[in-house]
């Protein structure tokens, strides 16, 4: 299945790209994803269709999910 | 006294004099510095009702018990008045030089009083005042006047200044300092103006007093490295904080022509990564570790320092997505010394009104070189630009047709750059900021995606609005000190009450600054309800339109959605009783007397209505 992931911010600066497909052989959830993109360890909100994302989440083929940085306010 | 100089420089415009005073250690307890101080003192010496932009307004620059000193990001200064803009208290926060040779030259607080006859501005070398003529500097953008004073008093001088917004008494002005920096978004450059001041020029060789200054040294040296390292490693200050529009965007929190709408399929050419690649050069405050100042060139060629908010309401705001252009809009508001976000808000509401037939004009969404016209005019007080340097509020006053409904904007002061047609937290966040909708009191949009829903009402909200309003009131407003490496590295909270304590050896807890917030927001509030005695809970309302189902997004992720009237009004209730404030929003005499302000309330039920308690909430309805 794929799923695209459009990065904000910083994450762009740090995993190099802004928005790509991602491939995956079997299901994957939000935690899943997150540890593809090394984020697991950081602190970020994913969502899809504008609503967050829990780790347990699934994910299904065609997913557009957004990563951010936890923005706190100018 | 340890931390503080203990001394304020108050200034006589009008009779050129000045005197050393001192404030006593209970008092500089009692309220920290910054805008603790700037409020306590307004609200004592100035009378209710006093015209703002007359003699007896009183322009403040106000400093802390770190401020100045190297910790990291602490070169902030307050400035402060009565603002013409919303009638009541108002602050900003400005990095400057002024912060460092202010505290040098042995003052925590100057005040500034009456009015000069002719244009001047006033030079501080330690003890030693002197008025000079600003005849020269009179009519000059706020770049040529920081040059020319740059020029005869050294790049290190502390220097503000107004531009031509500032002396045509723009009711948005602003005060600049250091070429890109600017505070004090609900007039405080107009107050200034208004004295004919054009320009403070400080200059101090005192040693600062701390109560431990061995620590202070090392522990300054060691986090300015540990915050520099975070930033260095997220990499935060590639983007800087335009990295959340395109989150605003992909969020539908973004304000799209006049909030209309809140995403944009063109936003990407004004995003983080767009402005980092045009970047020319990067500037910060002093004692920065993580500069946010980008510079990119506009469309006659000058440096552009962007942030967020300008980026938001000089673009999407206004349709206006050729970046160059918008920073064009920029560059103009910063030589004029006015507000980006109240210029952006003011004209996208001037846009809109035309379109909805509510006035004739020849300004259309999207019409950048008509736009950086108006921005001059408002500027100079010329033509339109008259009204419209007025803000949104009070202009859309004048032209009625109900024109009132597309102003953008809280108790005055026009909404920095988030839609919160489907934020409700924010929107709480913004409506009961007591200076008006501005970013920098409370800022829950993570929150409310993240860890609540996002078209929720609840209680958690009114917390985590009142949570952050204490922080930021009490440590970042007060001590002062920028908010950045807090909100966007994660350092700790726990190292303010720490820097607080090595620079006055006192022994405070997170808690203890928390105590102080309440206490500041409820003299803040205590202040709006003084101005305007018939207060009462629409005060602290969103933009009515943010209600109106007809304007809620055609299509994308929050398609007909809309704030309920009925939720909020709950939500707000949820909010003044955590606050310990009646059902208008009026703090009660228990409240007050619980924080430290029992004179103030006596001084308050003289104008007002003061409630002796609240009515439990499920007793009162909203």
């Amino acid at each position: 299945m794929k799923v695209r992931v459009r990065l904000i911010g910083r994450f762009t600066e740090t995993l190099g790209f802004t928005e790509k497909d991602l491939s995956f052989r079997g299901p994957v959830t939000a935690a899943g994803l997150a540890r593809r993109l090394c984020l697991d360890k950081v602190e970020h909100v994913a969502t899809r269709e504008g609503r967050p994302l829990a780790d347990g989440d699934p994910l299904e083929d065609g997913d557009r999910v957004v990563v951010a940085p936890v923005f706190s306010g100018g | 006294m340890k931390g503080w100089t203990g001394n304020i420089l108050r200034i006589d415009l009008t009779k050129k004099t000045y005197k050393k005073e001192h404030f006593t250690e209970e008092f500089a307890r009692k309220w920290i510095g910054g805008r603790g101080f700037a409020l306590k003192i307004l609200w004592d010496e100035l009378a209710p009702g006093v015209d703002p932009l007359g003699p007896d307004n009183k322009l403040l620059v106000v400093l802390g018990p770190i401020a100045g000193v190297p910790m990291p990001n602490s070169g902030k200064t307050v400035v402060a008045a009565k603002s013409p803009l919303t009638g009541t208290y108002a602050d900003g926060n400005i990095g400057s030089h002024i912060t460092i040779q202010l505290r040098k030259a042995g003052y925590d607080i100057m005040i500034f009083e009456g009015r000069s006859a002719k244009p001047e501005y006033v030079l501080v070398e330690d003890d030693t005042v002197t008025f000079h003529p600003a005849d020269d500097l009179w009519g000059k953008g706020t770049f040529d006047t920081q040059k020319v004073l740059e020029d005869k008093y050294g790049k290190t001088a502390g220097i503000l200044s107004i531009g031509q917004g500032g002396e045509n008494k723009v009711l948005f002005a602003v005060v600049r300092s250091m070429e890109g920096r600017a505070g004090g978004r609900p007039g405080i450059g107009a107050v200034m103006g208004s004295k004919n001041l054009k320009a403070i020029v400080v200059k101090g060789t005192k040693e600062i007093p701390m109560a431990d200054p061995k620590e202070m040294k090392a522990r300054g040296v060691g986090d300015l490295k540990k915050v520099g390292a975070m930033d260095k490693t997220s990499k935060w200050s590639v983007q800087g904080t335009n990295a959340v529009l395109s989150w605003c965007n992909e969020m539908a929190a973004l304000p799209v022509r006049n909030h209309r709408h809140s995403q944009s399929s063109e936003a990407w050419k004004l995003d983080g990564q767009r402005t980092s690649e045009a970047r020319v050069a990067t500037y910060g405050c002093p004692h920065c570790t993580m500069r946010c100042g980008i510079a990119i060139l506009d469309k006659e060629g000058h440096e552009s320092e962007i942030d967020y908010e300008n980026v938001g309401m000089l673009g999407p705001n206004l349709e206006i997505y050729d970046m160059k252009q918008m920073a064009s809009l920029n560059y103009m508001c910063d030589d004029f010394g006015i507000d980006t976000i109240s210029t952006g808000g003011t004209l996208s509401w001037y846009a809109d009104a035309i379109d909805q037939g509510a006035t004739k004009g020849d300004f259309k969404f999207g019409d950048a070189e008509r736009a950086k016209e108006l921005t001059r005019m408002i500027a100079l007080r010329e033509g339109i630009g008259d009204l419209l340097a007025d803000g949104s509020l009070k202009a859309a006053k004048k032209v009625g047709h109900h024109s009132e409904a597309y102003a953008i904007q809280c108790k005055g002061l026009e909404l920095s750059a988030y839609n919160c047609k489907y934020v409700p937290g924010q929107a709480l966040a913004f409506g009961t900021s007591a200076i008006g909708a501005h970013h920098k009191e409370a800022w829950i949009i993570t929150y409310e995606l993240k860890f609540s829903e996002r078209g929720g009402y609840g209680r958690d909200k009114a917390q985590k609005v009142v949570d952050l309003q204490r922080i930021r009131s009490s440590i970042f407003e007060s001590l002062p000190i920028c908010r950045f490496p807090w909100i966007e590295l994660g350092w700790d909270l726990k190292n303010y009450p720490e820097y607080y304590n090595i620079a006055t050896g006192a022994n405070w807890t997170l808690e203890d600054f928390l105590k102080t917030g309440d206490r500041i927001y409820a003299l803040m509030k205590a202040y709006w309800c003084r101005e305007h005695p018939d207060t009462d809970r629409t005060a602290d309302y969103p933009p009515r339109v943010y209600f109106d189902p007809k304007i809620a997004d055609k299509d994308g992720i929050i398609a007909g959605k809309h704030l309920e009237m009925d939720k909020y009004d709950e939500l707000l209730s949820h909010y003044y009783d955590i606050r310990g404030w009646d059902k208008r929003g009026v703090p009660t005499r228990k409240t007050m007397v619980s924080v430290g302000l029992e004179k103030e309330a006596d001084q308050l039920a003289k104008v007002c209505v003061v409630s002796d308690d609240c009515v439990p909430m499920g007793n009162r309805g909203v």
